[in-house]
């Protein structure tokens, strides 16, 4: 249980003992009297207009409490960047988890029986899978209508087209037209799933005009303000309660059900419980990784100078916008990657389909990009006769160095890194031949957000510490008291948390982007500093001295060098009035010459990138295509790691989930956009007897734009290059190159038996 | 919609809740996770087995292995005559889904579930091995070649019980293997399976076995691969002959899992490495069990 280290020192998280006993209460556990279970009747058709919608079977069955559909609801859209779906479906459904209709029942087996009575009539419509074509001028139009939408503005709204962005820099066409050689290649990776092991629960409760809903959400502000629009109240009147979080890996980003479980909540007058089958889980949520099809074109001279990048990158949006509106700007700043490249122009186009839709995923579009760039990167380096890690070592940016769109950057670790994991891996050593070593690099930004805290003391020194950051598993809030504890020089067992709920702290962006230290911790950090600042103050008025020779340690406020004169804080604190509240100064975003840019949707400059090399030791079995993963050297700067363990943990993680994206997680889609393996048993994560050997190393320096302590974010980076340095290892094997994402025993044995590269 | 679930004491508890429509449940591995998924519903009334005690245990003996209907896939490997003489049986076992499931999982429930992808059925094929089924009207040895009639199906009459499973002693010489596809090292189901029997006289091969699992609609023998072993020297051509007439006759399908020709092609990569093995332990030489992870060298084994 003792998952976190602060300074050197040891701690135990404070929601360790509950989550390994068995004791901790996850939303699905919690029931509430009076309390009906909740069912969705799912789409029949991948794409079908709805001509009718009876429900009156459902209704007369015995147990039935209520039955939900659009009609009973304001006419309102939702999404992120486009507004473009509904809760429960309109006219039209879109893929095969979308909601018709929602019914509770006082059993879970009456709620069933109620959402299969329920009749559809449909009139089927021409489905369109192929997110490539979904680009011809004769594809079938996923969203008619769509031009009516709301949407940002900077979304280009074009037949299937959700999003068309550019990153350009310089001429890219007369560099590469001047460059020494010329490489191209193509790329593909499927779609794949976070899975996190707790499948989502919704628990709704209505008084009077106010709803409590616990719900399993990464992001409870975002699903509060879902609520309040869809259903159309006062953001004040929902309270979003998150109890432990069984994992989230993206997958419970955005608005996912609480506000279709309000709905039949308040229809049926009582507390509504919604828990997810895994199949659900892999159906009906509105959070997959994206598929993409990638074409990179690089030109470079003779010294590994890269002189031109062009890249076409067309990424699999599904059914709907949801937050993943900003998909295709992020994956073409990484068809970029860290590299100084003197011309650029990576052209992206996210569109529709009738699939799953697609949304933040861990590192959402990175691992899978990075994973075609960097086996490209390896084929520029062959046909230059450079040693990859001499390529990069190159290429790499450093300070002063220019990024995609001229962002010039300070002190910056991704050398080091690349030297780092070189040396943990022994990259020169001899293997047998059906062994290798590849070697990859990715980036990714930290994101900047207001965050904010309150640290209130209690009478008898004994603090609470009320932030809006949602802990998803790793650790990040758990280590707040630790870090509290260090600037009030108190015990860190001295706090407790209230946290996960959005009617304790103001906003926070929730469990996303690798920014719960970054920004909730830089709240947290200038809440403890104004509580300390107030004992200070009250500690200098009691020993009538200067506050600039007092020290906080021991739990106690006391004058430097004469520790017997002091007072002690839980006397301070007696007095009841040491409330401390802080937010902090969101770090910049850096300038860029964005102004070629099309499709500005916020990545164009990357604040505080975290770097990383991962280099990974594979073995591979030539005659089934089965390949197994030795060891991963990971060496990253994050800046400064605040919580050794914590991070360490986040590494082994996801290198482990990058294993699983590298070689077996694909989701499969039928012509109809019906996933054929929703389950375990086809759906293959990694198992903990397939995980390698992972070495793991810090490049700690200082970072501008940093956040608390110097620290950047952590949680998404090691998802990055794992699936890349593993391609570059199986390539250096076979020979050949896998160009389908996972790179499954099949893949990998057809690669084999093929003939030329 | 009632549904009942009873535990049967003894034999006679079961078969008589049997004769009135139950369906026998002992891990529920198979029943349990199936239904979850969705591939059936549970049964309406079901009657637990796991709690008789006389249908657990293993018996050797000099004609050779009863098995109880209970014994569980960790018994099997952990037995020390299974490993030395019935060592296909062992390779099988020993890489049943994970630890829980090879704790929970029967031999009984493995072979009645009928999967043309379960493990230990190859080679309780190629050892000849019997079913006895008991009922309400008596008991009855049904032969492994008979019992699969159908992806799922049995000979066995819904009111009968398994009661036990019979391998008879193998001639000595004789070396086996049985040998899986594996894409992870934990948790997975056989896409390609292929079990080996040989017994060596003198220099060459005087008998031999030859099985495929999840390559044909039930797990069966292939003769023509075994008619080219027998009579051979056992060396590489040999073997690698044996490999394509396993392959060729298979009827791989087309799934998520693998396409027909991948399929086809891993018939004939783990035939040879299956009849390779067993030769190698006929011979007396150490084959690591289970043998699918060390027949390609160090894969499953100690990591580097
Ligand atoms: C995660 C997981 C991984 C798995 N991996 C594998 C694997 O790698 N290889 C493999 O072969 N299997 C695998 N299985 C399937 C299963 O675990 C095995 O088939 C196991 O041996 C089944 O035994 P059981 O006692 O649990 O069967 P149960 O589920 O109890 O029963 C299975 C069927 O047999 C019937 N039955 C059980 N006992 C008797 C009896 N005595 N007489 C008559 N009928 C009976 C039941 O009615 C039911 O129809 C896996 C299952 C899971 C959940």
């Amino acid at each position: 249980m003792a998952v976190g280290t602060s300074g050197g020192k040891t701690f135990i998280r404070p929601d360790g003992r509950e989550k390994v006993t068995g004791a901790g209460r996850y939303t699905a556990d919690l029931a509430s009297t009076g309390m009906a279970h909740a069912a969705f009747r799912y789409a029949d058709h991948p794409h079908a207009r709805i001509l009718r919608i009876d429900t009156t079977k459902a209704r007369a069955l015995p147990g039935v409490v209520a039955v939900v559909t659009q009609g009973d609801l304001p006419d309102v859209r939702f999404g992120g960047l486009v507004q473009d779906r509904t809760l429960f479906a309109k006219d039209v459904v879109r893929f095969e988890g979308e909601i018709v209709a929602g019914v509770a029942a006082l059993t879970e087996t009456a709620a069933a029986e109620a959402a299969r009575l329920i009749e559809v009539e449909y009139e089927p419509l021409p489905v369109l899978t192929d997110f490539v074509a979904a680009m011809d001028a004769d594809a079938p139009l996923v969203h008619s209508d769509w031009s009516s939408y709301e949407r940002d503005e900077q979304m280009v709204a074009d037949g299937n087209t959700i999003s068309y962005s550019t990153i350009v820099k310089g001429d890219a066409n007369a560099a590469m037209a001047r460059a020494d050689v010329v490489v191209k290649s193509r790329y593909e990776s499927d779609a794949s799933q976070g899975v996190p092991i707790e499948p989502r629960a919704v628990l709704a409760e209505w008084r009077g005009d106010e709803v409590t809903i616990w719900s399993s959400t990464q992001v409870p502000y975002a699903a509060r303000s879902g609520v309040a629009q869809t259903l159309q109240i006062p953001e004040a009147n929902v309270r979003v309660v998150v109890p432990l979080l069984g994992g989230g890996f993206g997958a419970k980003c955005d608005l996912h059900f609480e506000a279709q479980v309000a709905a039949l909540a308040r229809a049926a007058r009582r507390p509504v419980r919604l828990v997810f089958s895994r199949q659900e889980e892999f159906r009906a949520i509105a959070q997959r990784r994206e598929g993409i099809v990638m074409e990179f074109e690089t030109g470079a001279m003779r010294d590994g100078r890269l002189v031109a990048r062009r890249a076409r990158l067309v990424l699999d949006k599904g059914a709907y916008c949801g937050e993943g509106g900003f998909l295709g700007q992020m994956a073409a700043m990484h068809a970029c990657g860290p590299y100084v490249i003197e011309a650029i122009s990576v052209e992206s186009f996210l569109n529709y389909s009738n699939r799953q839709p697609s949304g933040s995923v861990r590192a959402p579009t990175a691992p899978q990009v990075c994973w075609g760039l960097e086996q490209h990167m390896d084929e520029v380096a062959r046909e230059l006769g450079l040693d990859p890690v001499e390529l990069r070592r190159r290429t790499l940016i450093e300070r002063g160095a220019e990024g995609p769109t001229r962002q010039v950057f300070d002190e910056i670790g991704v050398k080091q890194t690349l030297e780092r994991a070189v040396e943990m891996i022994r990259y020169d050593r001899d293997l047998p031949e059906d062994e290798a070593i590849g070697v990859a690099v990715g980036w990714w930004p930290s994101g900047p957000a207001p965050s904010g805290a309150y640290i209130h003391l209690n009478g008898d020194g004994s603090g609470t510490i009320v932030t809006g950051a949602q802990e998803n598993g790793s650790g990040a809030v758990m280590a707040m008291p630790t870090f509290v504890g260090e600037e009030l020089g108190m015990e860190p067992e001295s706090f407790t948390l209230l946290y996960q709920d959005t009617a304790a702290a103001n906003w926070d962006m929730g469990s996303c982007g690798s920014q719960t230290t970054f920004n909730s911790g830089r709240a947290i950090l200038a809440a403890a500093a104004d509580v300390r600042g107030q004992l200070l103050d009250a500690a200098a008025a009691e020993l009538e001295v200067d506050r600039e020779d007092l020290e906080l340690a021991e739990g106690q406020v006391r004058v430097k060098g004469s520790p017997d004169r002091s007072v002690s804080i839980a006397d301070i604190a007696g007095a009841g009035t040491i409330h401390g509240k802080g937010s902090g100064d969101v770090p910049e975003v850096p300038a860029g010459d964005t102004g070629g840019c099309v499709g500005r949707l916020g990545s164009e400059t990357f604040a505080a990138p975290q770097l990383i090399t991962q280099a990974a030791h594979v073995k591979v079995d030539r005659e089934t295509g089965v390949v197994r993963v030795l060891k991963v050297a990971a060496a990253h700067d994050s800046g400064v790691i605040l919580n050794r363990m914590g991070a360490d943990g986040q590494v082994t993680g996801g290198v482990v989930m990058g294993l699983g994206l590298a070689l077996s997680e694909g989701t499969v889609f039928d012509d109809d956009g019906r996933q054929r393996n929703p389950h375990l048993l086809d759906y293959k994560l990694v198992t903990c007897s397939d995980a390698p050997e992972i070495e793991i190393d810090w490049v700690q320096i200082p970072t501008e734009n940093a956040g608390p302590r110097g620290s950047k974010g952590v949680g998404e980076p090691p998802q990055v290059p794992t699936a890349a340095a593993i391609a570059n290892a199986v390539a250096k094997v076979l020979g050949r190159r896998v160009r389908q994402l996972p790179m499954t025993p099949e893949r990998v044995w057809a690669a084999s038996a093929e003939v030329g590269s | 919609m009632t549904r009942t679930f009873t535990t049967a004491a003894t034999v006679e508890d079961a078969i008589e809740a049997l004769g009135s429509g139950a369906r026998p449940i002992a891990g529920g591995t198979d029943l349990v996770v199936g239904a979850r998924q969705g591939k059936a519903s549970l049964p309406e009334a079901i009657v637990a087995i796991d709690r008789i005690a006389s249908l657990g245990g293993i018996v050797e003996g000099e004609d050779g292995l009863r098995l109880g209907a209970l014994v569980t896939h960790e018994e099997i490997v952990a037995n020390d005559v299974v490993r030395a003489r019935f060592t296909a049986l062992a390779d099988a076992s020993a890489i049943v889904g994970s630890h829980a499931t090879r704790a929970h999982g029967t031999i009984g429930g493995n072979v009645m579930n009928a999967s043309p992808a379960m493990d230990t059925g190859g080679p309780l094929l190629c050892f000849d091995a019997s079913a006895r089924i008991r009922s309400t009207w008596g008991e009855r040895e049904v032969p492994l070649d008979q019992l699969w009639t159908g992806p799922g199906t049995t000979a066995v009459d819904p009111r009968e019980l398994l009661v036990g499973i019979d391998v008879p002693a193998p001639i000595p010489a004789t070396g086996s293997s049985y040998v899986r596809l594996e894409y992870r090292r934990q948790m997975e189901i056989a896409v390609v399976g292929v079990t080996a029997v040989v017994r060596l006289d003198g220099g060459s091969i005087a008998d031999a076995r030859v099985a495929i699992t999840a390559l044909a609609p039930t797990i069966r023998r292939v003769p023509d691969a075994e008619a080219v072993l027998i009579g051979s020297d056992g060396a590489a051509d040999g073997i690698a002959a044996a490999a394509r007439a396993t392959a060729a006759g298979s009827s791989p399908i087309d799934d998520v899992r693998g396409s027909a020709a991948y399929r086809a092609a891993m018939a004939e990569v783990i035939a040879g490495r299956a009849i390779s093995a067993a030769l190698a332990r006929a011979r007396g030489e150490h084959v690591e069990i289970p043998a699918s992870s060390s027949t390609y060298a160090g894969l499953g084994g100690a990591r580097a």
